[in-house]
This record gives C-alpha cells, sequence and structure tokens, in this order.
C-alpha cells in the first residue's frame, strides 16, 4: 500500500512534464524583444516601424501646424462658441498655452518615440551580421530620424534630455537636460553620418531619407546657428532636385515625392490607418455636410468642433497681386452661409470623409534655393543670393516676370523671409523664422493688438474676443510638459 | 527566490514517505448495540431528514431518513453520539445503555458548530483561528436579485460590495478590507467548490449556492498564495442531503422602477428657453424667435425619463435531491429573467447543475459536478461620458428639453435637429436605445470530477480534475437611425457593426493528502498537496461601418472593413501547498501553512514564490478560572500571520514586446514594427504580510455574540505600472516597487433579542479602514492617474487615489474681487473663480507646481450592515440595511449638465450663474460669455458629492401556511419583498455605490467613486412562493 501512494505521486507528478518550460509562455500575439532584432529583416522592419510617430506628429488636432504655424501671424482659429472643448490649439495661438497643453505634449511625446525607436536599430545593427550596403542605408535612415527630431524638440523646448541608447531599467528612463549646444553637436554629427551613409534620392526608395535630405537638414541646422559658409557648404550638395513648373502640382498627392521633393510625411488614404485628414483639421468649423460636400464633392457629416489653422488677413494681404502661389495655396468656402478663406495646398480629391491621401511636405528643393540665397546674403553674396531667390520667383510669377534685384543685405534679407513666407505658407516654417530673425516677439504683439482690435476680421462672433491676456506674454520656447516635469528627477 | 523544480518534488516525496510510517491501521472494537431514535426541529416538531449521526471518534455514521428516524451500530456503552444538520445546532448524547435515543435539534444561525468551509478543508468553527465570515444560502434566499453578490450586501464585516451600475447581468465590486492595488483589479479570487475560477462570476445562479465563505486574513488565505492577496470568497453548491428525496421548486415575480428621488434635476423646457434666452442676450446678440417667449414650452419634455420604463424581474428554480446507499445526486435548474428598466434592456440566465457522489466501495468515493450556464441579454451602451463609446443615457439628459422625441402619431424621429434651438446635429436617443443591437451570449461550463480514496483510515487522498470553460459573443450593431453624439441620424455613414468572440478554457489538476491523528488530548491534521492549472483564451473581432441598409447587419455588407484583430493570452501556474493545523484540548490551537506557486506571469529571474502563514487560537472559556462564570458562553481570541500574493499582473509584461508598427512609402505599405513596452525579467507578485488579531466572544448563552477583528497589511513589491519619463520612448514600466500600508478594525454583534413566539434577532457589523502610502518609485514620490476631466493623485504620506484638482471659491463677483484675487491667464470678471493653493499670486493648472490640491477621498471612513429577523408563528420579516460613511463621488456627468454653452440642457441651479456685478447668482457658476472651459474641464470641488449613504436593501415578508399532513407537500412559503426599497443619502444621483469608468466599465483603485452617468439601479418588488415536495 505504502508502495502504491509513492507510486501514484510520482505518477502525478510525471504527468505535467515537471520542467521549467511549463512556467515559460510567450506571447502568441505579439513578438519579444529577446528573440527579435536578429536578421537584416528585424532591422529592416525595425526602421520601416521608426518612420511611423512621423504621422502623429505632423497630423491632427495636435500636429505641428499648430506650433509651427497657427502660433504665428499667419494662421488662426475660428472660434465656435458652441464647443469649448478641442481649444488646445487655440491657447497656443493665444499664447495662453502652459505647460498642459496637449499641442505640446503630443510634439514632445512623438519625437521621444520615435528616437527610442531608432536607439533600439542602432544599440543593436553592427552586432547582426548583413549586407553592408543595406545596413549603411538603415542605419543612414535611423540617424536622419534622430537628428530631424531632435531637430524639433531643440527649437521649440530648447533644452530636453539626450538620450542616444536605449533605456533598459527603470533608472536609465530619466536623464538630466542637455545644453542646447550639446544637443546641436549630436544633430550634427548624426545628420552628417547619415549624408554619408544614405544612398540619394535617384537610388533610394521613394519616400525614405536620402542623402540630399539628411545634407538639408544639417544646411537647416546651420542655417540656425547662424554658420552661413557651412550652411552654403551644405546646401550646395543637395543635388538631383528640381522645382516642378507648376506650385500647385508639388502638393498632388498623384505627384507625391516628386522632383522637388526632399522629404515628406508619407500618408496614403484608405483604412489601414495612414491617412492624413489635413484638410478637415483646417475647416472652418460649424459647417453643414453639404457646405464641405461642395468642396470635397464625396458624401459627407456636418463638422461641429473648431476649425484651425484659418489663413488670416495679414497672410492673404502679403501676397503679390499676380502670385500664382496665391490661389493654388488658398481656397474660399462657406461654412454657415458665410465664406471663409481655407488652406488649399492640401484640399484634394479622396474616397471617404475625414481620410484624406495627402502627404506633408518637410523639406522641398525651393527651400534649399531660399536657404541658399539667405546664406550668400548674410556671407554678403548678394548678387549669387539673388539667383537662388529668382529661382523660386520665377515659377511662381513666370520666367523672368518678377524678378528681385535688391543688393541692400538688409533689404535682401527681408524679401527673403517675405518670400519664405508666400513659398513655404503652411508649411510649418513662419514661427521659426519669427523666431530666427529675433522678430517673433514685435511681430506677434502687434498681431495680437490688431486681433483685439478688430476681432471679428479673425472670425471671432460678434461679442466675443480674445482673453484680454493674450498676446501680453510672447514666449519663444514652449514648456516642457508639466506631466513629464512630475515623472522627472532631474527637471 | 528561484526554485529548483526536482528539489520541490522531492521534499513531497519525502512528505509522503513520512506520513504513510505513521499510519495506524485502525483500531479493534468492542461488541456493538444498536440504537435508533427519531430527530425532530424545535422549531416546528417536525422530523428532519438527512440529519447527520455519527459515532463520535470513528466514521460509523449514518443519516435519518424522510421520516427522521435512523438506526446506528454503536460500538460500544462509553461512545458519544453525534447529531449535525446544517443550520441546526449539533448535538453530542452519550450512548449508555440506551437502545433509544430521540433528539430534538435547535436551529441555530451562529451556532458555533456550524462547519465553516476554509480552503482545502472544512473546520469546526470554533476551531477557527483566521478571520473568517460564512453565511449559508439559506439565509439569503428570498432576495431578488441576479447575483449572489447583490445578496450578500450588509452582511459582512470588512466586505465593501457596491453595484457600481444597474446595468443587467454586470456584476459588483466587491472589496475586502480595503483591498486596493495601483494598477491592478483589487477583486477577490473566487473559489467554487474548491476550484478558483477564472470566469466571470455574475453568471452563476444564486440558488445553487449552499455557503459563502469570505477568507480575509492571511492564516485563511495564504494556501491560494499568489492569488490571495485581496481576499478569498469560497463558494460551495448544493449538494445532496443523505436519507431523503425531495424537490424544492422557488418561484418569484416582480417588477422594477426607478425612484423618483435621485432622478438628475434638469431645467425643464421653460426654464430651458429662458437660459438660453438670457445668455444671448448677456452676449449681446440678437434673440431668435424660438426663445422669445420662454412660457411657451413650459415643461418641455423629459428625456431621462423617456429612456426608462418599468421592468419586469421572474425567476423560477427547481431543486431535487436525491440519495441512494451509494450514490447522491442533487440538481438545481434555474431560470430568471429581466426586462430592465432602461428601454431595450434585458437579461436572461438558464442554468443547471448537477452534482452526484458515488460511494465505489468503504473507502473510495468519486464525485463530479457539472454546471452549464446559458445567458444572453441586451444592453445599449448606457453608461459612461457622452462623447465616449456609450453615454446614451447622459446624451439624452443633455437633449435641449423643448424638442419632441415622439411624433404626435407615436413613432420615433431619428433626429431632432431644430434649426434655431439645437446646436449640433441632435440625434433621437429614445430612437437610438430602441434601435441598437448590443447583445452579448455566454456560454460557460464550470465542472469537476474528484476522487477520495482512504486507502487506511483518516489517511484522505484526494485528487481532482477542473475545467473552466466559457464562451461569450458579443454583437453590436448601430443602424444608420441610431445617431450619435455630435452625429445625428440619419446617414449612410452612419451603421456600423462590432462582433466579438472571446473563449476561455482552464483547467486545473488538484492532488492533496489529508491526515489526522489524535492522541492524548493532542489533535492533528496535516495536508500536502500538488496542483496545476493552465489558462488560455482567445479573442477575435471583425468591425466595419457605411453599410447600405440596416437590414443586413453581417460584415459583408459593410463598405468600410476594419481590420480584424486577435489575441491569445495564457498563463501557467504550479504550485505546492502544505498545511498543519494541531490543536490541545481543543483549547489551545496552531495552524501553520504554505504555498509555493511557480507562475509564468513572473519574470524569468523570479519565477517562484513561497506564501507561509502561521495563526494560534485560545479559547479562555474553557481555561478552569472562566468556567465560574454564567454569563460567559464562549471566548476566544486569536491571532495570525502571513503574506499573500497578487499576481495580476498581465501574462506577458515581463516580456519587452515587440508589435506591429507599419509603414508606407509612397503608397506602397509594407510591414513595421516597434519595441512598444519596456520588459522587465525581475517581475514577481506583489507581496502583502498580514497580521489579524481577533477576540470572539458570546454571553448570555450564546444570546449576544460579538467578533472583533483588527488587521494590518503592508503591501510591498507593488505591481505598479509606473508612468516613466516619455523621453525614453516608453509611457510605462511594470515594476514591483514602493509599499502601502491598509489597515482597519471590523466589529460584528449578533443578538437574539427575543425568543419565545416572537423572534427578533439582529446582525450588526461596522468597519473602519484606511490607508497610507508609505513609497512609490525611485524616480516620483506621486502617482496621477487621470481620465476625462478626473485626476487622482497617489503620494508617498497620503492615501490610494485621492481625487485632485481645484478649489472653487465662487466666482469673480465683480472688478473689485477679479483685481483683488489670483488669477489665471484667461480668468475675467464673473468667471469662476478658483483657490491660489500655492500661494503664488496667480491661479495655474496642471499636476506639479499648480493650484491643484487633494478634493476628496473615495474611500469610505466606515461602512456597515444591519440586519433585523422577526419571526412571529408562521410569519417571518427580515430587513437588511447597509451603508457608507465618508467616501466621496465625483459627479462627472456635471462636466455636461452644467456647461456653460447653451448647447446642452443643464441643471435647475445652473439658472442662478454670475450674469453681472449685481446679479452674481449662486456663487457656484460663472458667466456664459467668456472662455467657459476651466469651469467645465478643469476638475475642481463642484463635482466632489458626499457620498455617505444608508440603504435599506431589503424588506422580506414571509408566511409558512401550514401543510395539513398532506402526503407529499413538505412547506409552502409564501412571500413578498422591496429590494433597494430605500435609499438615504445627500448624494444627488440615484445611486451612491456608482462607480464606473468613462466606458462604463468597472475601474480600478486609482479611479474609485466615478460617476461618468451609469443605468439607474431600480427598486424592485416582489412576489415568491416556494413549494417543498417529498
Amino acid at each position: 500500500m505504502r508502495f502504491k501512494f509513492i507510486l501514484s505521486m510520482t505518477f502525478i507528478c510525471s504527468l505535467y512534464s515537471c520542467d521549467s518550460s511549463f512556467l515559460e509562455v510567450p506571447s502568441k500575439t505579439s513578438l519579444t524583444a529577446s528573440i527579435y532584432f536578429k536578421t537584416k529583416d528585424d532591422f529592416q522592419q525595425a526602421i520601416n516601424g521608426a518612420y511611423g510617430p512621423l504621422l502623429g506628429l505632423y497630423g491632427g488636432t495636435s500636429g505641428a501646424w499648430a506650433m509651427g504655424e497657427m502660433r504665428s501671424d499667419n494662421t488662426t482659429y475660428k472660434y465656435n462658441s458652441n464647443d469649448r472643448g478641442t481649444i488646445a490649439p487655440e491657447f497656443i495661438k493665444d499664447f495662453l498655452d502652459d505647460a498642459t497643453n496637449p499641442v505640446s505634449s503630443n510634439k514632445y511625446n512623438q519625437n521621444y518615440i520615435m528616437i527610442a525607436r531608432v536607439n533600439q536599430i542602432l544599440d543593436l545593427i553592427d552586432g547582426v551580421e548583413f549586407d553592408a550596403t543595406i545596413k549603411s542605408n538603415i542605419k543612414g535612415q535611423a540617424l536622419f530620424l534622430r537628428a530631424l527630431a531632435y531637430f524639433d524638440l531643440v527649437q521649440y523646448f530648447g533644452s530636453v534630455p539626450l538620450h542616444i541608447t536605449t533605456a533598459k531599467t527603470l533608472e536609465q528612463t530619466a536623464l538630466p537636460l542637455s545644453t542646447i549646444d550639446v544637443i546641436y553637436n549630436q544633430i550634427i554629427d548624426d545628420a552628417t553620418a547619415a549624408a554619408e551613409l544614405l544612398p540619394d534620392k535617384a537610388t533610394q526608395d521613394p519616400g525614405r531619407a536620402t542623402s540630399g535630405a539628411a545634407n538639408t537638414l544639417l544646411g537647416n541646422v546651420y542655417i540656425i546657428q547662424k554658420k552661413w559658409a557651412e550652411a552654403e557648404f551644405t546646401l550646395k550638395k543637395v543635388t538631383g532636385y528640381s522645382l516642378l513648373p507648376n506650385y500647385a502640382d508639388v502638393f498632388e498627392p498623384a505627384q507625391k515625392n516628386n522632383a522637388e521633393s526632399i522629404f515628406e510625411v508619407q500618408y496614403k488614404q484608405g483604412t489601414e490607418g495612414f491617412a492624413s485628414s489635413f484638410f478637415y483639421t483646417f475647416l472652418v468649423q460649424p459647417i453643414s455636410a453639404n457646405e464641405v460636400s461642395a468642396v470635397t464633392g464625396i458624401t459627407e457629416v456636418a463638422r461641429t468642433t473648431e476649425g484651425y489653422n484659418i489663413p488670416t488677413p495679414d497672410l492673404i494681404n502679403v501676397y503679390e497681386g499676380n502670385d500664382s502661389r496665391k490661389d493654388a495655396s488658398i481656397g474660399y468656402i462657406i461654412a454657415g452661409g458665410v465664406s471663409y478663406p481655407y488652406i488649399k495646398k492640401y484640399s484634394h480629391t479622396h474616397m471617404l470623409s475625414g481620410n484624406t491621401d495627402d502627404n506633408w511636405p518637410v523639406y522641398r528643393y525651393s527651400e534649399v534655393l531660399l536657404f541658399l540665397a539667405e546664406a550668400l546674403n548674410e556671407q554678403s553674396k548678394s548678387t549669387e543670393a539673388l539667383t537662388f531667390l529668382n529661382q523660386v520667383r520665377d515659377r511662381a510669377f513666370g520666367a523672368g516676370v518678377s524678378l528681385i534685384s535688391e543688393t541692400d543685405k538688409v533689404a535682401l534679407r527681408d524679401l527673403i523671409l517675405k518670400e519664405r513666407r508666400v513659398e513655404l505658407a503652411f508649411e510649418n516654417k513662419r514661427w521659426l523664422d519669427l523666431v530666427r530673425a529675433e522678430i517673433a516677439e514685435s511681430v506677434m504683439t502687434a498681431y495680437g493688438n490688431n486681433v483685439k482690435a478688430n476681432p471679428q476680421d479673425y472670425y471671432f462672433p460678434a461679442g466675443i474676443s480674445v482673453s484680454s491676456s493674450s498676446y501680453t506674454n510672447i514666449r519663444l520656447n514652449f514648456p516642457i510638459p508639466a506631466s513629464q516635469v512630475a515623472l522627472s528627477p532631474y527637471f | 527566490m528561484r526554485r529548483n523544480f526536482t528539489s520541490q518534488s522531492k521534499t513531497l516525496l519525502l512528505l509522503t514517505i513520512v506520513l504513510i510510517t505513521f499510519i495506524d491501521y485502525g483500531r479493534s472494537y468492542a461488541q456493538s448495540k444498536k440504537v435508533s431514535g427519531h430527530i425532530t426541529s424545535a422549531d416546528d416538531n417536525q422530523p428532519l431528514p438527512g440529519v447527520n449521526v455519527l459515532v463520535k471518534g470513528t466514521t460509523i455514521g449514518t443519516t435519518t431518513d424522510s421520516n427522521g428516524a435512523y438506526s446506528l451500530d454503536v460500538p460500544g456503552s462509553d461512545d458519544v453520539l453525534v447529531f449535525s444538520f446544517i443550520g441546526y445546532s449539533p448535538q453530542e448524547i452519550a450512548a449508555n445503555t440506551n437502545t433509544i435515543i430521540d433528539v430534538v435539534l435547535v436551529t441555530d444561525i451562529a451556532s458555533l458548530q456550524e462547519v465553516i468551509v476554509v480552503g482545502y478543508g472544512s473546520q469546526q468553527e470554533k476551531e477557527v483561528t483566521g478571520a473568517i465570515q460564512q453565511i449559508n444560502g439559506s439565509e439569503m434566499k428570498d432576495l431578488p436579485v441576479a447575483q449572489f453578490t447583490q445578496k450578500l450586501q450588509g452582511r459582512m464585516a470588512g466586505v465593501r460590495i457596491n453595484q457600481g451600475t444597474g446595468r443587467p447581468g454586470q456584476g459588483l465590486n466587491v472589496q475586502i478590507r480595503g483591498a486596493a492595488s495601483l494598477t491592478t483589479g483589487s477583486s477577490p479570487l473566487y473559489v467554487v467548490d474548491g476550484f478558483p475560477i477564472v470566469g466571470d462570476i455574475a453568471n452563476i445562479n444564486p440558488d445553487e449556492i449552499e455557503t459563502i465563505t469570505v477568507l480575509k486574513d492571511a492564516a485563511s488565505t495564504s494556501l491560494y498564495g499568489s492569488r490571495a492577496a485581496f481576499g478569498v470568497v469560497l463558494i460551495t453548491t448544493k449538494k445532496a442531503k443523505s436519507g431523503t428525496t425531495n424537490v424544492s421548486v422557488d418561484a418569484y415575480t416582480g417588477f422594477q422602477t426607478v425612484p423618483q428621488k435621485g432622478r438628475p434635476d434638469m431645467m425643464n423646457g421653460s426654464e430651458w428657453a429662458q437660459f438660453k434666452k438670457e445668455s444671448l442676450e448677456d452676449r449681446g446678440q440678437t434673440v431668435p424667435a424660438e426663445f422669445q417667449n420662454p412660457q411657451q414650452y413650459g415643461k418641455g419634455y423629459n428625456w431621462y425619463d423617456a429612456m426608462l420604463r418599468t421592468g419586469r424581474i421572474n425567476n423560477y428554480s427547481i431543486s431535487m435531491n436525491t440519495s441512494k446507499e451509494k450514490f447522491k445526486a442533487s440538481v438545481v435548474a434555474g431560470v430568471f429573467d429581466q426586462k430592465g428598466v432602461m428601454l431595450n434592456s434585458d437579461y436572461k440566465r438558464f442554468s443547471l447543475r448537477v452534482n452526484t457522489s458515488f460511494d465505489l466501495n468503504k473507502n473510495i468515493r468519486a464525485g463530479f459536478n457539472v454546471a452549464p450556464t446559458y445567458s444572453y441579454g441586451n444592453s445599449p451602451s448606457s453608461d459612461g461620458q457622452f462623447f465616449g463609446s456609450g453615454g446614451l443615457l447622459l446624451n439624452a439628459m443633455l437633449t435641449p428639453p423643448v424638442v419632441p422625441y415622439q411624433n404626435s402619431d407615436g413613432s420615433y424621429p431619428v433626429a431632432v435637429t431644430t434649426p434655431g434651438i439645437t446646436t449640433f446635429p441632435t440625434p433621437n436617443w429614445v430612437r437610438s436605445i430602441r434601435d441598437i443591437t448590443s447583445k452579448k451570449n455566454e456560454n460557460r461550463l464550470l465542472s469537476n470530477g474528484y476522487v477520495e480514496w482512504e486507502p487506511i483510515q483518516k489517511l484522505v487522498f484526494k485528487s481532482s480534475i477542473n475545467i473552466d470553460m466559457g464562451q461569450t459573443l458579443n454583437h453590436f450593431f448601430q443602424p444608420s437611425t441610431a445617431g450619435r453624439a455630435f452625429a445625428s441620424a440619419p446617414s449612410a455613414l452612419g451603421a456600423n457593426l462590432s462582433e466579438t468572440n472571446f473563449q476561455y478554457w482552464s483547467w486545473l489538476s488538484e492532488n492533496t493528502l489529508t491526515w489526522t491523528k489524535q492522541f492524548n488530548q493532542h489533535n492533528f491534521e496535516i495536508l500536502g498537496g500538488y496542483t496545476v492549472q493552465k489558462y488560455r483564451s482567445d479573442y477575435s473581432n471583425i468591425s466595419g461601418s457605411n453599410f447600405s441598409d440596416d437590414r443586413v447587419q453581417t460584415i459583408n455588407a459593410a463598405l468600410v472593413k476594419n481590420n480584424p484583430t486577435m489575441d491569445i493570452q495564457e498563463w501557467s501556474l504550479l504550485s505546492y501547498l502544505a498545511r498543519l493545523n494541531y490543536n490541545y484540548k481543543d483549547k489551545y490551537f496552531l495552524a501553520a501553512s504554505i504555498r509555493t506557486d511557480g507562475s509564468s506571469r513572473f519574470g524569468k529571474d523570479n519565477k517562484w514564490g513561497s506564501f507561509p502563514a502561521v495563526s494560534a487560537g485560545w479559547i479562555i472559556s474553557e481555561e478552569s478560572f472562566a468556567k465560574g462564570t454564567s454569563w460567559l458562553s464562549f471566548l476566544k481570541a486569536r491571532a495570525s500571520y502571513g503574506i499573500t500574493g497578487n499576481n495580476n499582473i498581465g501574462n506577458y509584461t515581463q516580456y519587452n514586446s515587440v508589435s506591429g508598427s507599419n509603414a508606407v512609402f509612397n503608397n506602397t505599405t509594407v510591414s513595421g514594427i516597434a519595441v512598444t513596452n519596456l520588459g522587465n525579467t525581475k517581475l514577481g507578485w506583489e507581496n502583502t504580510k498580514q497580521l489579524d488579531v481577533g477576540l470572539d466572544l458570546n454571553i448570555f448563552h450564546d444570546r449576544i455574540s460579538f467578533t472583533y477583528d483588527y488587521y494590518q497589511k503592508l503591501t510591498d513589491n507593488l505591481l505598479y505600472t509606473l508612468a516613466v519619463p516619455i523621453e525614453s520612448g516608453f509611457s510605462t514600466f511594470t515594476g514591483n516597487v514602493g509599499e502601502v500600508k491598509f489597515w482597519g478594525h471590523e466589529f460584528s454583534i449578533s443578538t437574539k433579542n427575543l425568543e419565545g413566539n416572537l423572534k427578533w434577532r439582529t446582525n450588526f457589523n461596522i468597519s473602519f479602514s484606511d490607508n497610507k502610502v508609505m513609497a512609490l518609485s525611485t524616480l516620483s514620490d506621486s502617482l496621477f492617474v487621470s481620465q476625462g476631466v478626473v485626476n487622482t493623485l497617489t503620494r508617498v504620506g497620503g492615501r490610494i487615489g485621492q481625487f485632485y484638482g481645484m478649489v472653487q471659491e465662487g466666482v469673480y463677483v465683480n472688478q473689485a474681487d477679479f483685481d483683488a484675487s489670483p488669477k489665471a491667464v484667461d480668468s475675467q470678471v464673473g468667471t469662476i473663480k478658483f483657490r491660489d493653493v500655492d500661494g503664488n499670486g496667480k491661479i495655474t493648472f496642471g499636476n506639479s507646481g499648480a493650484d491643484r490640491t487633494v478634493i476628496g477621498n473615495p474611500f469610505p471612513k466606515f461602512i456597515f450592515g444591519f440586519t433585523n429577523n422577526f419571526s412571529y408563528k408562521g410569519f417571518d420579516l427580515s430587513i437588511v440595511v447597509a451603508g457608507s460613511y465618508g467616501n466621496k463621488i465625483a459627479a462627472i456627468t456635471e462636466q455636461g449638465t452644467s456647461n456653460l454653452d447653451g448647447v446642452f440642457n443643464v441643471l435647475k441651479g445652473v439658472k442662478d450663474r454670475w450674469r453681472s456685478p449685481e446679479n452674481p447668482g449662486s456663487g457656484l457658476y460663472g458667466k456664459t460669455t467668456a472662455s467657459t472651459g476651466r469651469e467645465r474641464d478643469e476638475f475642481h470641488t463642484r463635482f466632489i458629492k458626499d457620498g455617505s449613504y444608508l440603504s435599506v436593501k431589503n424588506i422580506t415578508l414571509g408566511y409558512n401556511v401550514p401543510v395539513k399532513a398532506a402526503k407529499f407537500v413538505n412547506s409552502v412559503r409564501l412571500y413578498a419583498s422591496v429590494q433597494q426599497a430605500l435609499v438615504f443619502t445627500k448624494y444627488p444621483y440615484g445611486n451612491p455605490e456608482v462607480g464606473i469608468d468613462s466606458n462604463g466599465n468597472q475601474p480600478g483603485s486609482t479611479l474609485q467613486g466615478l460617476d461618468f452617468s451609469a443605468y439607474p439601479v431600480p427598486r424592485t418588488f416582489t412576489f415568491g412562493i416556494n413549494i417543498s415536495v417529498q
């Protein structure tokens, strides 16, 4: 009998294969990092995934347009007294935003998510053997994306923490703030390395980062740092691009990644989750379904929240009379029976309401030309500068129609800035241009006074205006989100 | 902590051998004699069938037959017979030379001789050294509720049971001893007939339940190891009683209504039109014709009431018991049918349970229990925020009360958008709730089989296989006629479909060996065991929208088909357990137990955890010095200490997971991936060390019994998905960090106030509990959680999940007030005025360096319950009261119902808002003409309400119809009952037990006390009958 007991207990134990694999149950739905990052394909997929955060960074109601464009004198919002809920971008516009604003949080968050994805690749890729050309291409893209992310962070937030390897423990998730110089040095290193590793536009898969994109980014950094000679040298390496003859064609979804495009955020309409919706975000609301359909030509629903990034009268008045870019950039739409301007650059035919095919231009060749004009003018090479500036104007007005011949450095500087304002309108350049030109405070204070004096000109309903404290504190940087300050032991 | 697996099995083997060497091969018997007799109940002098008759200290025994008669061979004249029956005080009578022993058993609800179900066994109540409370199914049989947890409300000290929503078929929130965890749920572990189930407890038919035992302290729960930290609820289902065959039929029917008190106090038609008129005037806009004459609308339309109806509730259940010589069976079949108080909501449940047992031979017994359940119901998403996925009820409340929901011909329009009156496209919510299908079908099978082998006396080997499997199908279809927030129907874009299939399967194999031994006055019980459990669930969802026709509700007809999703979850658990119960002279008790769990959820560096506990008890009243005290009938002191765990950490949290993150380049979609969370190979369970000190005191011949417990729990290695700086690319990290202390006092007192013809018994319990956070992560001393407008703070030195927001100080009454007060950037004269908590002269918002502060505690200071039972001849009356004191509720519905934009209906109180310095109103609401967002979207004190309440949960009046010695009918009982009879509370919105998140689901510990608008809890009136046939 005792024997039977021992036997039965032993039997029960053996029934459930008493080995430790019984307690190792990894997920069947998703992979785990410990078994990933072993092959070329793994890294290829990881670099694809690293582009993901760009979509949320540029699109949606917390997109880059709010801080890059609407913060400036180019665009505003259409105050909707029915909906005071989704108004975070309104605070950005009126300089009432604080550290809890979800728009600035979005920029902070998405950039760091992209950085972490890139760091994961850069940490591990050299430990895996595969084709050197493909490896260089992946590393180049990774470094470009990291440079792009830190460049965005440093310009809007100033001093931020600098992560260049993956956090593995709780303690490694937080770092102290790095100085602006340290961050710029990292950006320059990354962009320089990326420019060497990446293929040019002719050989790279369309839509991915190229050596041209890396050099444009690097040139932009030097412009910010007022290193004019380095900027000129770098930007002149951006070759293989040309302006499209017709300005409006540059933004056509049918011509994505065209000869003028240096880097654009890739969207795609449909239900896969890659669609953009700039037209709808930038739509004056409330607006009835029929009023939207009148522009889109498809079945629509009424839109009832708030419309953002509405062109201001200030910008509309800046266009010269026969500038073809005006009609290509700004259209008019009837909302609630009243006509309002809207951004036409991102208004193209699409199949489903709220689901558009438009890409977002980050860098275009015309900006390289204007950068070169600026870098040369600052080095007092104004004659050469004018050749680049007038290339851009020739396309806008017709060859030789409206050439600029100003050679005074200061006057030309203003003309280049104005040219950037209209050429690159609604491409999130204006606010940073104001900051770089050190005129943000004066321009926006004057703008604010205008709004307060004539709120109806800025699409406010009768009886409503901005808060009196609006435009009284023109800040050049955005605060690091309060939620992040609360989490970090360092700041 | 890592355990070597083979050493585990060796230990077990050794234990087995040691046990076997101790085995005593039985005893010789003296010459026996036959004893017989009748057993009757003292209550009604009726024979009691099924009473256990046992020769004390042996397994010799029998049970009484249908006439209450028994007959038994008793070995010797010095033997003692023990007569016991559930619900009655057992009696011990020495056989002496008697051959006929008739016994009258006395009922005793709180009998100390009661058998208490404990983990992996049972004990006599007096032997219990832990904090355990048991309630028998018979004590709560008349409550007309769908779920057994509702029946427990008010009856258990230290157990907080809240009905967060009245939605039919929805479970309750059960919290034992203030249980809370920072990121995981804090529900107790439910163990049905020894099986820790994994499926929903809500679909178990309460009529199947024989006993419910709540294990509260570590000594009684530690045998459930890594799953026991939030307490354990043991449920036993009805087993056949020996010697009888009977059938009992229970049926009740009733209706349900939503009490008038607690319905939201919204403006009526003319009040709202007046509000619109005034706010247009204040803005300097022209008042359109629609609002020129507010009085024309009169009362208007009450949209809240329009969503409600009178509900119906019916329940039928049949129980059958049979017992043959070597075979026992018990069958309970039930049908529960509820038509809810909100339109288009219902719940039906069909359940069956068959419990059998077979005596294969004199020392082998086997049994099979099978319990299939099928339930289905429809419940359009009534709960939650108005712009969320549900929120039908709140949306209806917000609809302007001047527009009708019904046409004059009785039909319901699809939209009530009225130019000039409604601002947004406005769906007809009454139509929406009628047209939306939100069906849930659940199949569930709970079953087990066991064999018990007693090879030698007092050594029992038990092996069981248990299976819990279920499937839930959700079918959601919102036709084009059912609008949603800000999008009125009909619209070709409207219709959408979601079809979810969830199935799970879990098996448990459990093997235990129990050995009991008495010598001299030493009594031992030793238990050793080995269990293995595995779980798998499969989830899939397909969804689509843009249907060409509402009549075809399958994905085939959807023009837009969303990507389908699938998810598989698995875990496995391997455990060893052992327990020693020892007592000396039935006076000094000592127990020690340990469980070792190995879990697939724990990180590879931390696979095994051990959970030991010890406890002791001393029956002081048995001591000679206490014997002389005539008023003292029983006094026991007990203490326990032990460690339990919480392993609710998700199945794969330990791994760094890689998720799909596809990308598109130049219109070509390519596959991509991203590492989406930080893994943690050291991840382990949460440890709770609990100390319990208790006292049981009975005085005046058990007329008054009193129980007191003090407990202190220290939870460390808190499983805590803490937010980490996003600069790392990740927003959370799940780790074992931090420490929280919980403590509390529990008092229960039961009294027999009157005996005799008129009987009156009272039970009262009250429990105080509190918690304090001792440590959090190394990165931060604060945990902020937010949902919608709500923020909560958990900070070192404070309590868990405190409401965290601004303090309203009124409104800026006039320019002087404005100039003299601290203000925010967008403040104006007439807008809401907050307190400058940090005293820097400015009002700022945000979680750090701003003016937010703790503005309420959602946990009660104490909870209490009070039960009174009266009986007089055939009549009986019971009243159950439950209550809570000191907890706060955040009424988030007011974010919508006090919206000053004039686009929704609002609370009546909004008419006293600020309009001018001369007409500043009540000081609660600001003006309509400024930035109203802060007042509405900043979490502040105006949302916080007192949640204290006293609820008369149930009143039941019953009558036992005298049955005149009818041949088959044993008893007939009629009763009438009111559930949720009265609620005394200052909380303005009906259900002070409310607790749902913004999507209408049960929230975690850091989001307690939220009211995002929930299905109302109805008052239920029922009439029932119970017939027992033999």
